[in-house]
Parts: structure tokens; sequence; C-alpha cells
């Protein structure tokens, strides 16, 4: 079962400066399948419209045409994104909530019912190591405890969609091989996990697919085995396909 | 409703818990304190004065808290990215739209409690005895924050600046107090085109010089004229709303 198709998806930015209308393109004709219950990683150069993708799966970018469609529904649909869990690149929160009023807010904006929010509450903050934090205020935390608040966020109404974008920015090492464990466990508990990253090394040793955006196109999907194949090195393989793609 | 009231109650944290909110009540204070010395030298109407003075300071500040409300906070939110992790989850635009409105609202109400309270301590210095009108002419200001807050978010939204959105918003307040003022200045107008525009002005502005009860206390209440204006209100600011809502769905992030 695919959890994520597009359909020719196409987004050009219209800016306009000095009287004088600029096109950009976002993303062309991109025709992506995500399956279920797989790591599916979008990798690509700054502005190769990874974040772009993601944003108009979720409906925060209004496409110039194409379809999307999560579990073979043609979005936009309210029902279906209570199925997706989403984290922004370095996400910011209300500096002014504790943890626990932050979750306690988006989990009834999630419509979990009021009986199971606490209890759903203290499950995440466990997933990612932070149930000693839940009265502290975001504004006192760091930027790895905010980026593990923001899978916590993410996970709460237990989705069967994550879309992750740039997962790993801003971590340290040890942060990025927390956040490395947390997406194994996720993908070993069922749920398909779709995200953005630039950095390659990461990439590599989690996901099962990869595709490769190149100024707003997908240029190629990788299996494991292809870069498994090259003794691991998914790097050379992304520079030969975007230099090729230059050329 | 469940949503709406869980994002109204965050926008009531917000603001209850922004150092701004207190600055600018703090301010309120100043002022009324100050009308407590200009009123000394007003002599028989030294409690008019401290009465008036008093009323329009607390009006001057529910502005400017509404503004900042309304305008910092949304635009905060957008270039914060904080809402996209609101809009990423099953909540239609228009119910985040209307719970962060309904708690701009609550917070504004509360500054408001605050300062009153304050300036019928001061009027009770001074011997007044507390006449049930004094409510009514709050409700009369609750009305106006209802407007001008509609109005406020609308040039949030419209605009890409919150000099822009704060100056527009200004612009319709001030304006607003002065729109019998522009209908007779229109009627004088001898070029059509201005004459045109004056009168679409007048139409497009909301008129605050309904909602100033404090003048219609004295003289008797209309109860016809009250009803009439509050449905006036209730129009114009579903009117914006819906022009905001509009805007609001549009919007891309």
């Amino acid at each position: 079962m695919v959890a994520i198709r597009t359909e020719n998806l196409t987004k050009i930015y219209h800016r306009r400066h000095l009287g004088k209308l600029r096109e950009t393109v976002g993303v062309k004709e991109l025709n992506l399948e995500i399956k279920k219950g797989e790591i599916f990683a979008l990798l690509g150069l700054n502005g190769s419209g990874k974040t772009t993708t993601i944003k108009l799966i979720l409906g925060l970018l209004f496409p110039t045409a194409g379809k999307i469609y999560i579990q073979e529904k043609l979005m936009p649909n309210r029902e279906i994104i209570q199925q997706i869990g989403y984290l922004p690149e370095l996400p910011y929160f209300y500096r002014f909530l504790t943890v626990r009023e932050l979750l306690n807010l988006y989990a009834r904006l999630s419509e979990l019912p009021r009986g199971e929010i606490n209890q759903r509450i203290e499950e995440t903050l466990e997933i990612v190591k932070m149930g000693k934090e839940k009265n502290t205020q975001l504004a006192e935390l760091s930027r790895g405890m905010l980026q593990r608040i923001g899978i916590a966020q993410a996970l709460l109404h237990n989705p069967q969609i994550l879309i992750f974008d740039e997962p790993v920015a801003g971590l340290d090492p040890l942060g990025i091989r927390e956040m490395r464990e947390i997406l194994l466990n996720l993908k070993k508990e069922g749920k398909t996990i779709f995200f953005s990253s630039h950095i390659i090394s990461e990439v590599e040793k989690i996901s099962d697919r990869v595709g490769v955006l190149n100024e707003g196109e997908l240029v190629r999907v990788l299996e494991q085995k292809d870069w498994f194949l090259r003794n691991g090195r998914l790097e050379e393989i992304f520079l030969e396909v975007v230099s090729q793609t230059k050329t | 409703m469940n949503k709406i009231f869980a994002i109204a109650y965050y926008t009531l944290k917000e603001n209850i818990r922004n150092k701004v909110f207190y600055v600018l009540i703090f301010f309120a204070f100043l002022i009324l304190f100050s009308a407590l010395l200009f009123s000394i030298l007003g002599g028989e109407a030294e409690l008019r004065l401290l009465f008036d003075f008093g009323l329009a300071a607390i009006e001057l500040f529910a502005l400017l808290i509404t503004i900042y409300a309304s305008v910092n906070l949304v635009l905060e939110e957008i270039e914060n990215k904080t809402i996209y992790l609101l809009l990423t989850r099953p909540l239609s635009r228009r119910t985040y739209l209307f719970g962060r409105y309904l708690g701009i609202l609550f917070a504004v109400y509360l500054s408001v409690i605050i300062m009153s309270l304050g300036h019928l301590s001061l009027l009770g210095l001074k011997k007044w005895t507390f006449d049930p009108g004094y409510l009514f002419v709050l409700f009369g200001l609750g009305f106006k924050i209802i407007l001008i807050s509609a109005v406020a978010i609308f040039f949030s939204l419209f605009s890409s600046s919150a000099i822009s959105s704060v100056s527009f918003t200004f612009f319709f307040w001030l304006l607003g107090h002065f729109t019998e003022e522009l209908k007779f200045l229109g009627l004088r107008l001898s070029n059509l085109f201005l004459k045109y525009l004056v009168k679409f002005l007048y139409y497009l502005l909301p008129n605050f010089q309904y909602f100033n009860f404090r003048d219609h206390w004295q003289s008797g209440l209309n109860v016809n004229f009250i009803f009439l204006t509050l449905l006036y209100g209730l129009v114009y600011t579903t009117v914006c709303f819906l022009f905001t809502s509009l805007l609001f769905s549009r919007k891309e992030f």
C-alpha cells in the first residue's frame, strides 16, 4: 500500500519585485511514491525543493498543478491530516508555555479524547526521554531538547505517517544518534517515515529508499541496495546524480 | 468549540505571560494617577476631569493592547513558524482565526477590568458614588474592542509588516471617531470624485462614535439606538472577519 503519492506535483512561486513578476520553480512534475512502513528520505542541495514538497503535502503551500494522495485519499482532507505527525525544520514553540501545556494544546487540537491526553503526554515524553522536563517552560530548553519536544508533539496522536523536515538540523552528535534510534524504533512500530535531509551520512544509515531532488525535479530514486553495493557511499551516487543533472 | 477555546485559552496565556502586556497596564496606571493630579487643578470639575480623563486613558491603553495582541502576536506566529504545527492538525483555518480572536478579546477585557478597578479606586478616593452607568460606558468600549480587534487581525494578515498593520489599524480607529465630520466634509465638497471617495470612506470606516455610550449616559438611554448600534457592530465585525477568513484561507506558509 502507498502511504503518500504525488502526481505531477508542481509548485511555481510568483514574486513581484519593483513591478516585475518573477517565477521560481519550487518543484516540477513531481511523481513520488512512499510505501507504507518504509523510511523514505528526500535528499537534495539547499533550495532543491525538499521543504516545498513537504509543505505541499501538508497543505501549507498550494500546488500550481498536480495532485497529492495520502493513504489513497485526495488532499486536502482534514480526516487524513489526523494520520500525519509533522516536525518542521528547527521548530519554534511558544516560549511562554511549559512542555505539558504545549503538548496539551496540541493534543486537544489533534482531537485526542480528553481522558487519554495526560497518559499520551507521559508516553510520548518517555519515548523522547523528556519526562523530567514536563513542567519546564519551553524558553528554558536547549535546541536538542526542543527538537525532542518536536518529535513528541508529532507522535502525540499516534499517527501512522511521520513527516520530518531536516530532523537532525541543529543537533549535536549524541542528539543525532538518539534521533536515529527514535526513527528506527518508530519504523519497527510500522510507521511510515518521510523525511528530508542534506546530511547524507544519516540518510544512508536509516533509509529504505532515497529520492534525489535537484532544482525541483525528482531525478532519481535509490534503493538501499544501490548504496550498499557501493560500500555505503550514498554521497558519491548523490553527487554523481546532481552533477549529471546540471550538465 | 473545544478547539476554539483551546486556542483562545493559549492566546490569553500568551498575553498574560507577556511583559509588554504588564508594561502597558503599568503605563495606564501612570496615566490614571496623573489624571488624579490634573483633576486637582480642575477645581469644581475635579471629579468630572478625573472621570473623563480616566476613561479616555483606559480606552487608549485598551486600544494599544488590542493592536499589540492582534498585530504582533499573529505576525510573530507566522514569522516564527509556530503556526505550522497548528495548521498541520485537523483544524480549520477559520477555527484557528476565531480562537485567536476570542483569546485576544479575553486578554484585552482582562486589562480593561484591571484598569477600571484602578480607575474606580481613584474615583472612590474622591468620594464618587458608583453609578451603574459606568458599566454601560465600559460595555460600549467593549464593543469598540470587538470591532478594532477584527480590523487589526485583518491588517495583520493583509500587510506584510507589523508597522503597516499597526499604522492602518490606528488610522481606522482614529478616523472611525470622526466619521460624522467626514460625512459633513463630503456634503460640502464640490469635486465629484472627492465627494464619492469621502462617502466611500464614511461607509468603509467603522463608526466608533456610535459606541461612545458615555455621551448617551447622561442624556438617557435610547434602547432602540443601543440595539441598532450593537447590531451594526456585530455585522461590521462579521463582515471583517469573513474577509479575514477568506484572505487567510488563501495564505501560504
